[in-house]
């Protein structure tokens, strides 16, 4: 019965067997996930961050739970783009699925470096350019808040990455988030992903200190969704569906229902994040999940529910 | 022509709980039973390593069952997998049990304690790295703080069977006599045993007890009561081990007794984890590169959570 249902959608010029990602950070660099899930059920992969040169990362602690969700401060933490190549792209090299490279790095430079040496690997679809880490002191979050600053790091970084899909991912610390993303589209973003995590800090009432080591860190979880939701919904009608862009959305994505409400409000792809370290593999059930409920309520194609908010 | 897939080491699987026992105060000893693969993955477990347990859904303890000092932390809302380490794992009959010992203190044990048996739990594992044992160690000294004790009881068993002809005995300390995670009152040990605690006992290891307050036992810190013993005894440095799981300030002081004496050492590290599989780099440990100044970050669950002592850069 689910097989009658077409689940695959066009995103920036990929065919993509269902609008299931993984969201960088979540599901490392592809390998971690193999006694879990087949990573190439999923519409899309997105790796952990990758920056020119490898990167320690924060002090910990470096998580802690809140209600609902989690805050992170890791400080993108990565092996570096030497060993990536190396050690992982091999790995990624045989997957069938459309792998993203999540870059990230502390001047316009770190991020052109690392677009340039993989723009030709043909194992990679494409790039998320990380410009909303909130945790790292250069960098992260300050291109993605200014304009003028997403702009010229859209349009250098995606000189740099030739044929590639370049996709933009955007911070919800900001005033209003369409400001940006109409900087990211018109300097050249293929598409863009939203939200990241929102900048936010738990304090330890015995010793007067924030719990994480980094002071602060990035909210997500189910308790970021219906931000993330309304968001989402914001920056299609304001700014990707005259121009046909497509949105991956994420932010607290963890059952079917929840991607079902992401690509209602706008969004082609959703992304499974935080859900990952609970459940890892639950994006191939959300991925059922969906075609059930195109099933259940009569939607032979998923393109007729994107961005079809009443 | 069988027709064998290969089973894999580790996955999530459902558990079945087939008990879960108050065994004094605060300190519990659940038991999960795993069939099929679960089965064949935790029957491979090691003493060290660990598993995450979903236990979101699970319910509450009513309010009047829950400690007063704990009524506010427990109704946190939890969202993440917890780690636990064995205290024991026994395969019979294409099915595996493993034990878990855990101390009620938050959100999700304080939920822990009202799963009854045969309610189903969803489980990670076995993960990380457990203790390794060389093959010319003679002597084995298994020292824990609080619930530490917990994946050395399950060593003590492992040595038990795999090596019989090595002498190990074990130090278990904590703050007070209420703190010790053992089943037996150690009144009556104290008399009977002389603080050879059972859970050792049974497996032929003999044990020592401190409380930093003297109400069990060598009053002070078991690394001092540890000291201490060393020091009475003239032991081969080379034949012998220590393995250590504690407070990190306790095992900061286990890896300086034992590079001291020049005994091997490896300790069991806990860091706030949310992934347990080693993509959300959350549980970062601070390790020194042999023949540098440098340090690196490995993970707690992956590279870890059983250490060599002298690599790690303790937190203090």
């Amino acid at each position: 019965m689910t097989e009658t249902v077409d689940i695959s959608v066009e995103f920036a010029g990929l065919k993509l067997a269902n609008p299931v990602f993984t969201a960088s950070g979540t599901c490392g660099y592809a390998d971690e996930l193999a006694d879990f899930m087949d990573i190439n059920q999923l519409g899309g992969f997105i790796t952990k961050s990758v920056t020119a040169k490898p990167r320690m990362g924060n002090p910990t602690p470096r998580v802690v739970e809140t209600d609902s969700g989690m805050l992170n401060a890791i400080g993108l933490a990565n092996i570096g783009l030497d060993a990536f190549i190396q050690e992982k792209l091999p790995i990624i090299a045989k997957l069938t699925v459309p792998v993203f490279v999540n870059v990230a790095g502390e001047t316009i430079e770190d991020y052109m470096a690392v677009v340039q040496r993989l723009a030709t690997e043909q194992a990679i679809a494409g790039f998320e350019l990380n410009i909303s880490c909130p945790n790292v002191a250069k960098g992260g979050i300050s291109f993605g808040t200014e304009p003028a600053q997403v702009t010229e790091i859209t349009s250098a970084v995606k000189k740099a990455a030739g044929e590639k899909v370049l996709m933009v991912k955007l911070s919800p610390c900001v005033t209003d988030i369409s400001v940006i993303a109409r900087a990211a589209v018109e300097a050249g973003a293929d598409a863009l992903s939203l939200i990241n995590t929102f900048t936010a800090m738990v304090i330890d009432i015995e010793t007067h200190k924030p719990v994480l080591a980094n002071k602060t860190g990035g909210l997500s979880g189910p308790a970021i969704k219906p931000i993330a939701v309304y968001l989402v919904n914001k920056v299609y009608n304001e700014v990707t569906k005259e121009r046909g862009m497509p949105i991956l959305g994420l932010g607290g994505v963890r059952t079917a229902s929840d991607a079902v409400e992401f690509i209602i409000a706008g969004a082609t792809a959703v992304a499974v994040g935080t859900a990952n370290f609970v459940e890892p593999g639950c994006a191939v059930k959300i991925i059922e999940g969906i075609k059930k409920y195109c099933v259940r309520k009569e939607i032979k194609n998923i393109k007729e529910l994107i961005g079809c908010l009443g | 022509m069988t027709n064998e897939v290969s089973k894999p080491n580790k996955g999530m699987f459902d558990a079945v709980v087939f008990a879960n026992k108050q065994i004094r105060q605060r300190f519990y000893r659940l038991g999960l039973e795993f069939s099929g693969d679960g089965a064949a993955a935790f029957g491979k477990a090691k003493a060290g390593q660990f598993a995450e347990l979903d236990l979101s859904s699970i319910a509450l303890p009513p309010t009047e069952g829950i400690a007063e000092d704990l009524r506010d932390v427990a109704e946190r809302k939890i969202l993440l997998r917890r780690p636990f380490s064995f205290c024991d794992v026994s395969s019979r009959k294409e099915k595996t049990r493993v034990d878990i010992l855990y101390c009620a203190v938050g959100p999700a044990t304080l939920r822990m304690t009202t799963l009854s048996a045969g309610k189903s739990v969803s489980v990670i594992g076995p993960l990380g790295n457990g203790f390794q044992m060389p093959a010319d160690k003679k002597m084995v000294l298994l020292v824990s703080g609080g619930m530490g004790a917990g994946p050395l009881i399950h060593l003590a068993k492992t040595l038990a069977t795999d090596y019989p002809k090595v002498e190990v005995i074990a130090f278990a300390g904590a703050k007070t006599k209420t703190e010790l995670p053992f089943e037996r009152p150690l009144d009556e040990i104290s008399q009977q045993l002389g603080f050879s605690l059972h859970e050792f006992a049974r497996y032929g290891v003999e044990s020592e007890v401190a409380t930093d307050d003297g109400s069990a036992g060598y009053e002070g810190l078991i690394t001092d009561c540890f000291s201490k013993w060393l020091g009475q005894r003239s032991l081969s440095a080379k034949d012998t081990i220590i393995y250590s799981c504690g407070p990190e300030k306790m095992l900061a002081r286990m890896a300086k007794i034992a590079e001291d004496k020049g005994i091997d050492c490896q300790v069991s590290m806990e860091r706030m984890m949310a992934c347990g599989i080693g993509v959300c780099q959350s549980c970062a440990v601070k390790c020194r590169v042999e023949g540098s100044s440098e340090t690196i970050y490995k993970l707690c669950c992956k590279d870890g959570p059983v250490f060599d002592s002298k690599e790690i850069v303790f937190k203090l």
